[in-house]
């Protein structure tokens, strides 16, 4: 889920998280389409950036995550159990760069 | 430094609170939480002194991955909603998390991670009280900070042993220290009097087939460190991810959608919880 700067956010982007004051009181439910009014609400909450729903990008590329998941797993390549567990963190870590 | 004996450093374990480099807000809140007739009004009381601890306990429990968000609003509701023994546990993460920090970079990233998959997996297996489990799993590794705050240098030596002679973090400490992390947070674990299934889940995590009252619950916060390390998230010491139980691995019965799934939920939690914890 990615965190977009205020100046950023556009009509039509859903909270992906609550937006809570210092306290953690909601002061905008998670889900929360935003519109004109809403933007400038939340500009003039003074906070930075804002979760928005979908999905966010690593900062590292590709490779390298899956360069050290194999280094990870070096130990463990006739356990099948754990070649399970690799593939699976193997797909996760593909979907999250589709 | 020649091995230890298991018995002196137990001893000097449960006596952490006269130990010089143990930070007093620790010290403070051991000896509050080790009083098993501890109340409500007192751990409100204790808590209600010091506002960064009061802050911190609120942002965590009204925190989005805790399933109350916004919604609580003193330690006391904190308390009644959650259980006096999870508050508990959440003060003494809480307090731990800016040690842990400075004791091993990573570890606090790590145990949120065990923290919040320990959660899902609680939830996906049924368990009535999953808060139980979040803590166990907030709480798997604080050994780790206990050893380092009591022997910097020779903890030290026992993480650069473990990535040089590429053995398991768990295994360095049993050479240097005859007794290892999941030990030392089992004895603390029961001094602070925490309930047995949440000591069995804690000081087992590395063998969770020995747990008898919690089997389940022990196979959860294993499989989630586990897999928090094959996800790399953080770092705990260990550059290896260990093997995962077989009878752990049979208990839970997951199929490769289910790991893919918590994945998914872990990734979404941790980048939130980074981002409330970090100040």
């Amino acid at each position: 889920m990615p965190k977009i700067p205020v100046e950023q956010l556009k009509t039509g982007m859903k909270l992906g998280r609550p937006l809570m004051n210092s306290s953690g009181m909601v002061l905008m439910a998670e889900g929360t389409e935003l519109t004109e009014s809403r933007i400038s609400k939340i500009e003039n909450m003074g906070v930075d950036s804002v979760f928005i729903d979908g999905p966010s990008r690593p900062a590292k590329p590709k490779e390298d995550l899956l360069d050290a998941l194999e280094r990870r797993f070096a130990k463990t390549a006739g356990n099948p159990q754990m070649s399970l567990i690799k593939k699976a963190v193997r797909e996760h870590i593909e979907a999250m760069y589709e | 430094m020649s091995k230890m004996d298991p018995k002196a450093l137990r001893i000097r374990v449960e006596n952490i609170s006269n130990i010089p480099t143990i930070p007093s807000v620790l010290k403070q809140l051991s000896t509050i939480i080790e009083n098993p007739k501890i109340s409500l009004n007192e751990i409100s009381h204790f808590v209600s002194k010091d506002p960064a601890l009061t802050t911190k306990i609120l942002q965590m429990v009204n925190s989005a991955l805790y399933g109350f968000p916004g919604r609580i609003s003193s330690v006391n509701h904190a308390v009644m909603l959650l259980g006096l023994n999870v508050v508990k546990g959440l003060l003494l993460s809480v307090s731990v998390f800016e040690i842990m920090h400075k004791a091993m970079i990573g570890l606090r990233e790590h145990s949120i991670g065990v923290a919040i998959a320990s959660k899902v997996l609680a939830q996906k297996k049924g368990l009535k009280e999953p808060e139980e489990v979040f803590v166990a799993g907030l709480l798997h590794d604080v050994g780790k900070v206990i050893l380092t705050l009591m022997y910097p240098e020779e903890y030290d030596k026992t993480v650069k042993e473990a990535e040089s002679a590429g053995i398991s973090i768990f295994d360095a400490e049993r050479n240097h220290f005859s007794e290892t992390h999941a030990a030392v947070a089992g004895w603390l674990s029961e001094k602070w009097h925490f309930p047995k299934k949440l000591c069995e889940c804690i000081e087992n995590h590395h063998r969770p087939q020995v747990s008898t009252l919690a089997p389940l619950e022990t196979a959860i916060v294993h499989m989630a460190d586990v897999l928090v390390k094959a996800r790399g998230l953080g770092f705990s010491g260990d550059n290896l991810v260990p093997e995962v139980n077989p009878k752990a691995w049979e208990t839970l019965g997951l199929a490769e959608a289910d790991l893919r799934e918590i994945l998914k939920e872990l990734e979404d939690s941790v980048e939130q919880a980074e981002e409330e914890f970090k100040s």
